[in-house]
């Protein structure tokens, strides 16, 4: 019996400890200032980090939360995780897709409170194929492909640097991405292996989402955020090769998914 | 130098009664001698015929010969000692040798003069390679350290050093070559290549430094000049994640390529650094100086004023980078506030300034009472001390009035007294009661340093 109610009071107290700790981080409001920091977009980003950047200002604007850009040749280097994008709010510094979906949650601004068990479980299900598949994909591309990384990855990003240090930072991290495509796998893959894993991967977002506006319901979802953001950076992303690009386009819901999440939320941003 | 036989035996005379020989009469004629012959060899010109050294092994002779030429000039005895000790000097401070010994002798041969000297330099080299192996304690991190030194590498006081420290949170190392020129050991080049890592919890900042430099030295009538070449990767990060925005928007990658000329006169030390025009991102002119003067006073006391002063100008229309501006507080330079803590800041980590000026003055003096006169007490010394300074980004569109009018606001300032141990060469402790004053919002400031 004292037992019982030892447990009792301290789950109440721990309870009570989580709800003013929850209360703290969301009393203050979502301020004018937050701020998005990408690497320069004209001449140093690369293609998945424009895709991640881009499902992380459509999230937002989907959540209704205003961001500013901010462009910094070392971005990658001032987010804590060393991933792009990362958000600057008040005083804290949240980097990547999923964590800042659980900040602004503790804000209070989320998109799946209306979404089931089953349906959330769905969601990060697909949510995983999109990150082991298409950002893998396009690490994949801009890396791995000896001519896409001298001809577009290796310049683009160290344009910023000058020489020598320029050449040694690319080529430090095409080791890194390289050992990181062997470790998971992928290393032993060709191009069109790759092309056809996206493809596989598209035909499954394209089945899901049939003739919905969105992947779930009426409403868009952190899903849509970042499908939208890969597939529309993969179709406007001039590469050394089209396929890729040719390869999504054969799903035409999902064209027409990406043309619509675009007028709806980014009308007043030129592409 | 060689013996004076000073006696010579002649033959004793036969007299019939005076058969006791007096010890007298066979002594003193040969002091004579000797106190004769010792005059005539402190004035009697001599002639070096021959300088020798013995015990080369991997040493090049010709690095040799200006050294010793000198000895050749002697004219007479005493002078010929005088030359062969700077000699010895000279050939002990290339850094080639263990120990130098000398032998002045007479000169025997074919071609010997009456008057003729043989100089002999013994010398021992140094071991080709020597090791050493210390472990370090301290900030939290334990580190290990291997150096390798090679002296007189090529045989004309080349000197290779190598040094490795392996820690528990960084590793650094460094390689370092040095060729003095034969005949003028102050003309030196020394060419370095490292990596350096270090942490700077004052502005939450931790910096991997990766280059090398060349460096050359040469006095220049009094003063003594450096002309370096540096070039520079560096690596910024953040300590911690609580590290301030401003701090966080410093992180990353930049290049530094930069020409700076050193002098070193007497009491004066200037420095000018000017980066961007031989490579490299960063690009600034940076300006430094120091000067020290020490008097001593009545009661075996000193009396010590000193005056720093630097000026970072960014050009190019840049930012100036965190990694090249000044810092200023602690206990090296203004008492009585925290290491680097003064100055600009964020949310408490100090982002130094690009302007800076501090000044010291102090009086050392013995204890009161002079405990333990002449053993341990003499390495304690009381300490009165003001010191002042001033660290601020200047506007450099306005005029150098302004930039006075800047600099002299806002003036920190700390005065106070305490106790200093000496130990040696190695460390100083200090423990002193400050009063800061002129504390600005920002500054981090303590009582006790």
């Amino acid at each position: 019996m004292n037992v019982l109610v030892v447990s009792l009071s301290l789950s109440l107290s721990l309870c009570l400890l989580v709800c003013l700790f929850l209360t703290s981080t969301a009393a203050e409001p979502w301020p004018e200032t937050a701020t998005l920091y990408q690497p320069l977009k004209e001449d140093q980003i690369l293609l998945s980090d424009c895709a991640s950047s881009l499902a992380v200002q459509a999230y937002l604007r989907m959540c209704g939360l205003p961001v500013q850009v901010a462009y910094r040749a070392n971005a990658e280097y001032m987010s804590p995780s060393g991933k792009i994008p990362f958000i600057h709010v008040g005083n804290q510094v949240v980097s990547e897709l999923g964590p800042i979906v659980q900040f602004t949650k503790a804000k209070g601004h989320s998109l799946s409170d209306g979404l089931d068990d089953i349906q959330r479980a769905e969601m990060k299900a697909y949510m995983e194929l999109v990150n082991n598949m298409l950002l893998t994909a396009e690490l994949y591309i801009q890396w791995c492909d000896d001519a896409t990384a001298a001809e577009i990855s290796r310049p683009r990003y160290s344009s910023p640097y000058s020489w020598p240090l320029s050449n040694i930072l690319a080529y430090q991290k095409q080791w890194e991405v390289r050992r990181k495509m062997n470790a998971i796998g992928w290393g032993g893959k060709t191009l069109e292996q790759v092309y056809e894993d996206v493809s596989q991967c598209c035909q499954a977002l394209s089945q899901r989402l049939g003739t919905q506006p969105f992947f779930f319901n009426k409403q868009p979802t952190e899903l849509d955020a970042l499908v939208f953001g890969h597939l529309f950076t993969i179709l406007t992303t001039r590469l050394t090769s089209t396929e890729l690009a040719e390869r999504i386009k054969s799903y035409s819901n999902l064209l027409s998914f990406c043309r619509r999440i675009e007028q709806t939320y980014f009308e007043d941003k030129t592409s | 130098m060689g013996t004076v036989h000073a006696k010579s035996l002649d033959p004793l005379p036969m007299h019939g009664r005076d058969l006791g020989v007096n010890p007298d009469d066979l002594v003193e004629p040969p002091e004579m001698e000797h106190e004769a012959k010792q005059e005539i060899l402190e004035n009697k010109d001599v002639v070096v015929q021959h300088v020798n050294i013995q015990g080369l092994g991997r040493t090049k002779e010709d690095l040799l010969g200006y050294e010793i030429s000198d000895v050749f000039h002697a004219k007479n005895l005493i002078d010929v000692m005088k030359k062969a000790h700077v000699a010895r000097q000279k050939l002990l401070r290339l850094g080639i040798f263990k120990e130098v010994e000398v032998l002045i002798d007479t000169s025997d041969g074919t071609d010997a003069l009456p008057n003729g000297l043989d100089v002999t330099f013994e010398v021992t080299e140094i071991k080709r390679l020597t090791g050493s192996y210390n472990t370090m304690v301290g900030n939290n991190e334990g580190s290990m350290v291997l150096g390798l030194k090679l002296p007189n590498m090529l045989g004309r006081a080349e000197k290779l050093t190598f040094q490795f420290s392996y820690g528990t949170k960084e590793t650094s190392y460094g390689l370092s070559f040095f060729k003095p020129q034969p005949g003028h050991f102050e003309r030196n080049l020394t060419l370095n290549m490292y990596k350096v890592t270090g942490q700077f919890p004052w502005s939450s900042l931790k910096e991997t430094d990766r280059g090398m430099s060349a460096e050359v030295n040469f006095p220049l009538g009094m003063t003594n000049h450096t002309l370096k070449w540096e070039g520079v990767w560096r690596e910024l990060g953040c300590l911690a994640r609580s590290a301030s925005f401003a701090v966080r928007e410093e992180s990353g990658h930049s290049l530094k390529s930069a020409l700076s000329v050193q002098c070193l006169w007497g009491v004066c030390f200037a420095l000018q650094e000017l980066a961007g025009y031989t490579g490299g991102d960063a690009s600034f002119l940076k300006e430094d100086f120091e000067l020290q003067l020490n008097r001593r006073l009545f009661w075996d006391s000193v009396l010590s004023a000193s005056l720093w002063g630097g000026m970072l100008y960014p050009l190019g229309g840049q930012p100036s980078c965190i990694a090249d501006r000044f810092y200023l507080g602690g206990p090296t330079s203004v008492r009585g506030f925290g290491m680097y803590s003064i100055g600009p800041q964020s949310e408490g980590d100090y982002l130094g300034g690009e302007a800076y000026w501090a000044g010291g003055l102090h009086l050392y003096t013995p204890l009161p009472f002079r405990p333990g006169k002449g053993g341990f007490g003499d390495l304690f010394r009381t300490h009165f001390f003001l010191n002042a300074g001033n660290l601020c980004n200047l506007n450099y569109g306005d005029g150098p009035r302004a930039h006075l009018q800047k600099l002299a606001e806002c003036i920190r300032w700390s005065y106070g007294a305490g106790i200093v141990l000496r130990l040696g060469n190695i460390a100083r402790l200090e423990l002193n009661y400050c009063v800061p004053m002129g504390v600005q919002s920002g500054d981090r400031y303590t009582v006790f340093l």
